[in-house]
């Protein structure tokens, strides 16, 4: 017998142990299995065929909507932007997670025994990979349908998307195996391409033919090189599922019910810190700074540090900086004020990690000697500031949508940014769900009163302080939404 | 002359929890230069007596004095005078050891924070590790930092919730000598502790509980 037959039987042996140990513990009888997946079936079938007649009726509408040129154009370049995104996404997926993982058990039982580790890999990647074809290939068929492109070209294109997402699956495993730091330049690179593609959309700088070229032999040619270059890749990532380590094996299995747990309570809050602290454990070590000033300045000056330590978190808000003026440049009015409000709302969750680990630790909050608003509104001082500055660089945007002065204008985009960083302390100051509270029946059991509103934390806040501005004269907008942030802001800084 | 007052007084103090009275009727004091240990079994209430002195909880009845001044965890001058080490400190993931220490030292304005604070890393043994984030820390070295960071920054009394967690050996006869140190130094130090020889090394006053 050769030493592969008698890795892949020992492993088969273990998963029959596996198998053998949950056989008395079984939860489901068959029947009631076959039941459940009846249902489930069902389901899948009834809401995916009213999702595609949503999407056909979109189709539709939008087509008969999008009547401008600046409009037809971007239909026409979304399913490409869509893709990029699409394919972004998927990489930072794949890299978070690993791709390939073991829970917990399987990590302290099977991939510490002494047994080749690709036939009990080898199930997880094929999975992890057709769901990355499946997923970006489905996605990117709604898209390609809502551009209007004809059926076979939306084909066309969702197969080929969907065998890029698989070689983002079989690069990032690898990356993982081998180390380096292909995977996350391949991030950046793609979502470098897509933003680039949006600023060249704002500046009407844009090639003649953006809509891909309808079914012919280029197309099968793309298709075949796209699939020689996934089976290639496939083939030295399946080569290559020895080599990783157990510990990058057990790091995603830790993380998955780590935010299983912290969705099941739609803690978003949860989610983040384990995200953020998953990110430093990983880099283990910095190049401390010592020095700077004193008192509350201290915690100001940390976050200086942060800045220059973290630069994404200030990269992102700079390139998010594109979709006001992409609203302005799609005509959109006064929504984009709205669009700028929740972006600066998104983009300064990042900025703001030191305000969510005081708001979470009174421990650390006692170590201090100032009063608990006066260290929160030491956190949010510089968040504030490079918000108030992104929203500034808004103004153009806004003068552009909107018919005021450049004054007005500017007064707005400030507004904007303190809206935006405001929200980001209600989302970071917020207390999680409450379990020991009285719970509130509901077809998914009981459950606290708060939970759902989790989901609208910070949006509450944004459409608060944008309503003015939507509502009022600009001047007058400001003015209140100026006044209700500073009230909303001293009520979070305060809260015990 | 009439005596000195406590630095610490602690009168008829009760928390209940729904129908349970975890604590009922304690009185105690810390006087300055001394140190007090709560001892009891898991769940007598000493990490609920700790909380009630250090503000971080409301007693339900009962008063508690810092200095003829009743005890109000907003109250910045009671965050100067009081150090506290309990369960509940987490650090930020992403600045190192010596970062911390200094951010600690630097918020309480002490002059020269970066000599209190390379003193202190030494003493605790947390020198390697100074660029370390929290995170890659062992549960004994954050420990140690936790402890440091009382130590870096000017105080009165110093609350340790189970100081011992977690230390080895070598951590536990450092800290007892810190203890003592204090305690000569004038401070006051009160603890809740199930470690009999650290008890017996540094304590002054032992109140059971349960």
């Amino acid at each position: 017998m050769s030493r592969r037959t008698s890795a892949a039987a020992e492993v088969r042996a273990l998963r029959g142990q596996v198998r053998e140990w949950r056989r008395g513990r079984a939860e489901l009888s068959v029947m009631e299995a076959v039941s459940e997946a009846y249902i489930a079936i069902f389901a899948t079938v009834m809401l995916g065929s009213m999702a595609v007649s949503v999407i056909l009726n979109l189709r539709s509408a939008s087509g008969a909507a999008c009547t401008s040129t600046t409009c037809t154009t971007a239909r026409e370049l979304m399913p490409w932007l869509i893709g990029g995104v699409e394919v972004a996404l998927c990489l930072g997926v794949a890299r978070l997670f690993g791709p390939m993982l073991v829970s917990p058990a399987v990590g302290t039982w099977l991939v510490s025994a002494p047994v080749d580790r690709r036939p009990l890999l080898l199930p997880r990647f094929l999975g992890t990979g057709s769901v990355a074809f499946l997923v970006g290939g489905v996605l990117a068929a709604v898209v390609g349908t809502l551009a209007g492109f004809p059926t076979a070209t939306i084909a066309a294109f969702a197969v080929a998307v969907a065998a890029v997402c698989l070689c983002t699956v079989t690069l990032s495993t690898v990356v993982q195996a081998r180390g380096g730091r292909a995977a996350q330049v391949a991030t950046w690179l793609v979502a470098g391409v897509v933003w680039a593609a949006v600023v060249a959309l704002v500046l009407q700088v844009l090639p003649a033919q953006r809509t891909p070229p309808s079914f012919s032999a280029v197309w099968v040619a793309a298709l075949v090189v796209a699939g020689l270059v996934a089976a290639v890749s496939g083939w030295r990532a399946v080569a290559d599922l020895p080599r990783i380590h157990r510990d990058q094996l057990a790091l995603g299995g830790r993380l998955v019910p780590s935010l299983s747990g912290a969705l099941a309570t739609l803690d978003l809050a949860l989610i983040y810190d384990i995200l953020v602290s998953r990110r430093w454990l990983a880099r283990s070590t910095v190049r401390s700074r010592r020095g700077g000033p004193s008192g509350p300045l201290a915690l100001v000056w940390r976050d200086v540090i942060r800045l220059w330590r973290s630069p994404q978190t200030v990269v992102v808000p700079a390139a998010a900086l594109v979709l006001p003026y992409l609203g302005a440049t799609l005509g959109i009015g006064e929504g984009v004020l709205l669009l700028a409000g929740v972006t600066g709302f998104l983009s300064a969750l990042g900025l703001c990690s030191a305000l969510r680990v005081l708001s979470r630790t009174p421990g650390l909050v006692r170590c201090l000697p100032f009063e608990p608003w006066e260290a929160r509104a030491a956190t949010l001082t510089v968040p504030a500031l490079v918000l108030v500055g992104w929203g500034l660089a808004t103004a153009p945007a806004v003068h552009a949508a909107m018919p005021t002065t450049w004054g007005a204008a500017l007064g707005l985009g400030a507004a904007v940014g303190v809206a935006g960083v405001v929200a980001a302390a209600r989302w970071m100051t917020a207390k999680p769900p409450n379990y020991d509270r009285p719970l509130v029946s509901s077809p998914a059991g009981g459950v606290p009163p708060t939970l759902f509103v989790s989901l609208l934390r910070g949006f509450d806040v944004l459409v608060l302080l944008l309503a003015p501005m939507l509502l009022a004269s600009p001047s007058n907008g400001v003015l209140i939404s100026l006044v209700l942030a500073g009230i909303v802001a001293g009520v979070l800084l305060n809260r015990r | 002359m009439p005596p000195k007052p406590p630095l610490l007084r602690v009168r008829g103090l009760r928390r209940r929890f729904g129908e349970v009275d975890v604590v009922k009727d304690l009185d105690f004091d810390v006087p300055a230069g001394k140190a007090v240990a709560l001892t009891g079994r898991n769940g007598a209430g000493k990490s609920t007596v700790l909380r009630c002195v250090t503000g971080a909880d409301r007693p339900t009845a009962g008063t508690v004095e810092l200095d003829g001044v009743a005890v109000d965890e907003r109250s910045p001058q009671i965050r100067r005078d009081l150090a506290v080490v309990m369960d509940d400190m987490d650090f930020f993931p992403d600045l190192s050891v010596v970062e911390h220490l200094d951010l600690f030292a630097q918020a309480h304005r002490v002059g020269d924070p970066e000599a209190v604070v390379d003193a202190v890393l030494a003493e605790v043994g947390l020198v390697p590790q100074s660029a370390q984030l929290p995170g890659t820390l062992s549960s004994g070295q954050r420990r140690r930092l936790a402890l440091a960071s009382a130590f870096v920054r000017p105080r009165r009394l110093l609350v340790l919730d189970e100081p011992e967690q977690r230390l080895d050996r070598a951590g536990l006869d450092w800290l007892a000598d810190r203890l003592a140190a204090e305690k000569a130094d004038g401070l006051g130090v009160l603890l809740a502790s199930h470690d009999q020889t650290l008890v017996e090394a540094v304590v002054d006053n032992v109140v059971h509980l349960g």
